[in-house]
């Protein structure tokens, strides 16, 4: 194999076949450390040693870092959820319906690992007609904006899926607040109104879930729409996971997402989320699957991402990167732009933020 | 040589540390302060950390230094004379940031007859002068900074790092400790100058020997001040230690029964000094009568 990737065989390993994990060196269990916690995935590593039994097994050091990681994930999904119940509080006496997305989502729904995943903030779906009522309540109920530029504020409002981030003046929980999946300045229209349709009741009141073929689109959606793929490789996983375990519940699965994919217009999304977790992680995506979407990328975008995105999604090597990684980054960066906004917007959009950066560094360097 | 190639590897109390750095003026500093880590060899690290430099954006006849942990960069660039300084705050943070197996007090820590006793305090009150004067007067050095306690096994740990001084400190203990061996005042830092001392040699050379807490004593500085040492009711005590631990929420129930459990089975003190002999007779006398 090429030295350049065995960074990324010691970590897909571990992922995917836990049990060699026994066989590691110091060497081997030191990088592989280092790189799951660049892609968020040390809880995840942390279930994994358990659940096979390797954990007297492991270095000490190494559980060490493991049980570090864990005590951090669950605090952080206690926090989240403790805000998510905040959030009902303050919105007691308003009628309305919140679908928890991502990281909440996932713990709500009971998906295998989701106590090892690390997920800072609370994502929230409402729609888009109660939006000002509920910001404004939460904004008398403690919640506060983090202080941005006015370009920021109208990137926020007027092109962005989200409203600006709010935090509670006495926790550090960010809840992002969504009215649609995917930023108004890209091609993506998804009707929210249908995801509403089927969005499926949880034990509190007023939160609902997308319904399982929803929740996958809406994984692939972040991670071939809205997201710029550097070390993502825990989202993939997370798709990985959806469609793993979605599936064993529904013996439809597989027809009612291509179906729902074909009405929501995502088919290329869909594509790529299938062919890349297949790829990377195994999954078991029944042939043919793919070929009944309407859409799909074109053979010549098919070979550049197959060639760019694993060298996104993967982390550097710590000590070694690889500028054939970075270049293949920096194109999937202007892609995620590409595609999230028409050019007018773009351009004076990469301009501002790279002025910005510039003015950061100078600032910084004055001090 | 290390530092430059595949990195100088040290022991740092639990914790192994690979440091990477080709600045110059740096090496020169650790290779005087951190001679008496344990080198690290075939273990497993921790810390991956470096100091690069790199031009200034304004001002390209100017270097400045930048800490990377594993290829990241959790903060801004300093000017390089701050180097040092830099090099132990990121450390420090990094320890702060990732740790969750040990609960994390922000405290100096020595030990005298095989026990710890712990100074919980907030930046300001004086607790690296204290620590300092302590461990090269008939305490071992446990840490200026951190108080590592494994809540599983009821024991703390030693993580000697170097204790920098800040502003007066430095000629006040530089006055009562010739002997100390102090590194060059870096001025203009955000925490005003700061001056590092190394860790006397026996602190060092034990600092894989653990203790249990026996004493926790909270500390202040006041000008002028009686040495007074008051015993507080163990509530009072498990507040000021719980607001006091840098991963107490963190850790939830893992947290609480640590706090409790080192109330339980020490005795808590306030204290208030001024003069430093003062205080360390008195902490002797404290330890040597119970």
């Amino acid at each position: 194999m090429n030295p350049d990737y065995r960074h990324h065989q010691t970590l897909l390993e571990a992922l995917i076949n836990p049990a060699c994990l026994a066989h590691y060196t110091n060497a081997e269990w030191e990088l592989l450390i280092r790189l799951a916690r660049r892609v968020k995935l040390l809880g995840r590593l942390a279930l994994l040693v358990k659940e096979y039994g390797l954990w007297e097994c492991a270095p000490l050091r190494v559980t060490n870092q493991l049980t570090s990681a864990l005590i951090q994930a669950t605090k952080l999904r206690q926090s989240t959820l403790w805000e998510l119940d905040r959030i009902l509080w303050a919105l007691e006496d308003f009628d309305t319906t919140i679908v928890a997305l991502k990281g909440a989502a996932y713990a709500l729904t009971g998906l295998p690992y989701a106590e090892g995943r690390l997920s800072v903030d609370l994502d929230l779906l409402i729609p888009a007609d109660d939006l000002a009522d509920i910001e404004s309540l939460l904004k008398v109920k403690g919640w506060r904006h983090r202080s941005m530029s006015a370009y920021d504020e109208h990137y926020y409002r007027v092109w962005s899926h989200e409203i600006p981030p709010l935090v509670h003046a006495e926790r550090e929980t960010e809840v992002d607040i969504h009215h649609t999946l995917a930023p108004l300045t890209s091609r993506l229209k998804i009707d929210s109104g249908l995801l509403f349709a089927n969005a499926q009741i949880t034990s509190l009141a007023k939160v609902r879930l997308l319904c399982p073929v929803d929740m996958t689109l809406h994984c692939a959606i972040n991670l071939f729409q809205n997201n710029e793929l550097a070390d993502d490789l825990r989202d993939l996983l997370d798709l990985h996971d959806l469609l793993f375990f979605l599936s064993r519940q529904d013996t439809d699965f597989w027809k009612l997402l291509i179906d729902r994919a074909n009405q929501l217009k995502l088919g290329c999304i869909l594509y790529y989320g299938l062919y890349f977790s297949q790829l990377i992680f195994k999954t078991p995506v029944p042939e043919g699957a793919a070929d009944r979407l309407h859409a799909k990328p074109g053979n010549l975008k098919r070979r550049v991402m197959h060639r760019l995105v694993p060298l996104a999604l993967f982390p550097q090597h710590p000590d070694r990167p690889m500028k054939r990684a970075a270049l293949a980054r920096w194109i999937l960066y202007l892609r995620s732009h590409l595609i999230r906004m028409p050019l007018h917007i773009l351009l004076p959009h990469l301009v501002y933020k790279t002025v910005r950066v510039i003015e950061a560094k100078s600032k910084a360097m004055m001090r | 040589m290390l530092l430059r190639n595949q990195g100088l590897k040290v022991a740092i109390g639990p914790f192994n540390v690979r440091i990477h750095t080709h600045h110059q003026p740096l090496i020169k500093q650790l290779y005087m302060l951190y001679s008496h880590y344990r080198l690290v060899q075939d273990e497993i690290i921790e810390f991956h950390v470096r100091i690069n430099t790199e031009r200034s954006i304004r001002n390209p006849l100017r270097l400045n230094v930048r800490f990377l942990i594993d290829g990241q960069s959790p903060f801004e660039s300093f000017p390089e004379e701050q180097a040092l300084a830099v090099l132990e705050w990121g450390i420090n943070l990094a320890i702060a940031v990732r740790v969750n197996h040990l609960l994390l007090l922000h405290s100096a820590v020595v030990e005298k007859k095989g026990a710890a006793i712990l100074f919980p305090a907030w930046p300001g009150s004086g607790k690296t002068t204290l620590c300092t004067a302590l461990c090269h007067r008939g305490f071992r050095l446990f840490s200026d900074e951190f108080g590592l306690m494994d809540y599983q096994r009821d024991v703390i740990y030693p993580i000697p790092r170097l204790m920098p001084l800040k502003n007066e400190s430095i000629a006040v203990i530089r006055k009562l400790l010739p002997q100390a061996v102090i590194g060059q005042s870096i001025p203009n830092t955000h925490k005003g100058t700061v001056a590092h001392v190394r860790p006397p040699e026996e602190s060092m050379r034990l600092s894989e020997n653990t203790a249990k807490a026996r004493w926790i004593i909270f500390p202040k500085w006041i000008v002028q001040a009686e040495t007074q040492l008051e015993p507080i009711a163990d509530a009072e005590a498990f507040m000021l230690l719980a607001s006091n631990a840098f991963n107490y929420e963190v850790l939830g129930a893992h947290g609480f029964r640590a706090v409790e459990q080192l109330v339980a089975q020490c005795d808590c003190y306030t204290l208030t000094y001024s003069d430093l002999d003062e205080v360390t007779t008195a902490l002797h006398q404290l330890i040597d009568e119970s």
